[in-house]
């Protein structure tokens, strides 16, 4: 199964090398993604030399395999931060979201990005759920100050008395959006490093290092883009991973509603059209079925995207089902993403994560944020953002239950507990943890027979890897690395690859 | 309540004594065998000072010893997750345990036989 996005299929990238020396710069950004990419945009433009260290290619991680949506609203809600916060938090994070869309709509105009950036509306609803939760909602939003209506018109196939209708929200490509800020910040004399793999980041001395196997970056400052901080960091006990997956369809008829449809019911999916090939909408996406990255319920992971589908034909005049992928996010303890220094004693070390399912608009936040600290100018921001916040009340709920569940896949790592008792019972295409003198590996058979076996300890916190059967690709249960056949990272915060390993057929 | 001190104590060994071979061989600990380990030992260390305070001759010196084991497994099983375990740090804890774990029996002896 394909599972490469839309995004990735039809943007055109350029190309940029692999960092070939010792450098220094002012800043260095580790990730190219919508946060690490917007921050290097706003260094150069105020006359910083920075540097970007890509792992893979510009917008190859979460930015390019998210559904290209700008909204407003928040994971988990508003009235979910409300409770734990106060009015000014919630006002924050509304406004400094609203200001992000703002901000992507100028650089698209004023740089010329043919990302197909149009403003649309969004509508929240619940159809099965107390509509006390959509009239809360609406009341902490209005609060906030917030321009948002009822309607009960929505221009999409649901069940649901009303809904909150959100003016002037947007949708884009994401990848073409930050191939374009890529595109600026390169012509500003920044410099963009792919397939340079950091495999050690901090500060050093008065500034801050990071290392590839063998050139060093040296900088006064440096921001870590990648979604989760590489490493060990407190930010994993703390923001939890999730996937989430995609299916593209397109309609009949090309009756598309321009909107983005979210069902806040449990388990309730998220909708949204798109102009991807053309300039009007030639696609609809719907997200949702996500579970803990490497705890997927069904060995088979097709199982999520089928649900999907099916949720698809039976509300829409189907023309084909086109693309199919998942993505991660991290859902932070107390539902507000974490921005800033690294850790307290940070002095030029910052992070950015914990951003739910809604990262384009928070990376955008966080890439100005971030721009901003770097180079000590105040930003009305940062401080509700500030990720060395300690929340013990806010975030104690959600932090006993992630970090419950990840002493629970501990346990689950005993002497015997494998998935196969022998590599011959894998058929092709199958994968799973085999137990060989007394060293458990993740082996997969491809489908020529082919054994490509790593070790299944993850080299973050040694948690036992999962297979993923959809996108083939070793996940870890506890803070989300991925590995892939030859375990190589691929995301996460694992640095390095798990040992590749022989087996007898 | 010595008694099932002593019981919680040789279960934890029972599994301590297995990670230890998966130390010295160079081998990954399974992570579940340190989630049993670690609490087994907490529960008989937990008894034996409850035990202690109640009783007119505490089990002080076993405990002291097992304290100190405790601490030598902790930092362990810290540089277990974040890196390589060192083995001669795993062999001093091991050491120290059964040195407790035989004060206790010595202790248990005691009061038995006296």
């Amino acid at each position: 199964m394909n599972t490469e996005s839309v995004w990735e299929k039809v943007s055109k990238p350029a190309s940029y090398p692999a960092l070939g020396q010792d450098i220094s710069v002012d800043v260095v950004i580790i990730g190219a993604g919508i946060t690490g990419m917007t921050a290097a945009v706003e260094l150069a433009k105020a006359g910083l030399k920075v540097a970007v260290a890509e792992a893979r290619r510009v917008g190859d991680g979460t930015t390019g395999y998210s559904t290209g949506n700008l909204y407003i609203p928040v994971q988990p809600s508003f009235q979910n931060i409300r409770s734990k916060f106060d009015k000014e938090t919630v006002h924050v994070v509304a406004h400094s979201r609203k200001e992000a869309l703002d901000y992507i709509e100028r650089t698209v105009t004023e740089q010329a990005i043919d990302c197909h950036f149009s403003r649309r509306p969004d509508y929240m609803f619940a159809e099965n759920t107390c509509e006390d939760f959509i009239a809360k909602e609406f009341e902490v939003l209005q609060e906030a100050e917030i321009a948002v209506e009822y309607t009960q018109n929505v221009p999409f196939p649901v069940n649901a008395k009303r809904a909150i209708f959100f003016p002037n929200q947007a949708r884009f490509n994401p990848k073409t959006y930050i191939d374009g800020l890529a595109k600026t910040f390169t012509e500003k004399g920044g410099q963009i490093f792919e397939n340079t793999e950091i495999i050690e980041a901090g500060e050093k001395d008065k500034g801050c290092q990071a290392r590839t196997a063998r050139h060093t970056i040296n900088a006064r400052a440096m921001i870590m883009a990648t979604h989760t901080p590489k490493g060990i960091h407190l930010m994993q006990m703390l923001a939890a991973p999730y996937r989430s997956y995609v299916v593209a369809a397109s309609l009949k008829g090309g009756r598309y509603p321009d909107g983005h449809f979210w069902n806040t019911d449990p388990g309730g999916y998220v909708s949204s059209t798109h102009a991807v090939y053309n300039k009007t909408l030639d696609m609809l996406m719907v997200a949702g079925e996500h579970h803990k990255t490497g705890q997927a319920a069904h060995a088979d992971v097709e199982h999520y995207y089928k649900k999907i589908e099916s949720y698809i034909h039976k509300n829409f005049d189907v023309e084909a089902i086109l693309h199919r992928w998942s993505a991660q996010h991290y859902q932070a303890a107390d539902g507000l993403p974490y921005i800033g220094r690294a850790h307290r004693h940070a002095k030029h070390f910052y992070v950015a994560g914990g951003y739910f399912a809604d990262g384009l608009t928070y990376g955008t936040v966080a890439g100005r944020i971030l721009a901003d600290l770097v180079q000590g100018k105040d930003n009305p921001w940062a401080k509700t953002y500030d990720s060395t916040r300690f929340t013990p009340v806010a975030s104690a709920g959600k932090a006993i239950k992630e970090n419950i569940n990840v002493l629970g896949e501990y346990l689950r790592d005993f002497p015997g507990n494998h998935d196969f008792s022998r590599v011959s019972d894998l058929k092709p295409g199958e994968g799973g943890v085999i137990e060989v003198h007394g060293e458990k590996l993740a082996v997969y058979r491809d489908e020529k027979q082919m054994l490509h076996a790593v070790s299944a300890v993850c080299t973050h916190l040694k948690c036992i890897v999962q297979f993923n059967n959809a996108e083939k690709s070793w996940d870890c249960p506890c803070h989300g690395s991925r590995f892939a056949l030859d375990g190589s990272v691929l995301e996460g915060p694992a640095i390095q690859p798990l040992p590749a390993r022989r087996v007898e057929t | 309540m010595i008694a099932a001190a002593i019981l919680f104590f040789a279960l934890a060994a029972l599994i301590g004594a297995t990670m230890l071979g998966y130390l010295l061989k160079g081998k990954h600990i399974p992570k579940g065998l340190a989630m049993l380990h670690g609490p087994l030992a907490v529960v008989g260390l937990v008894l034996l000072v409850v035990y202690s305070l109640l009783a007119p001759q505490g089990a002080w010196i076993p405990i002291a010893i097992f304290i100190a084991a405790a601490l030598g497994g902790l930092l362990l099983f810290f540089k277990d997750l974040t890196g390589k375990a060192p083995k001669w740090l795993g062999v001093v804890h091991g050491v120290v345990a059964v040195a407790g774990f035989l004060m206790l029996l010595l202790f248990a002896y005691h009061l038995t036989s006296g």
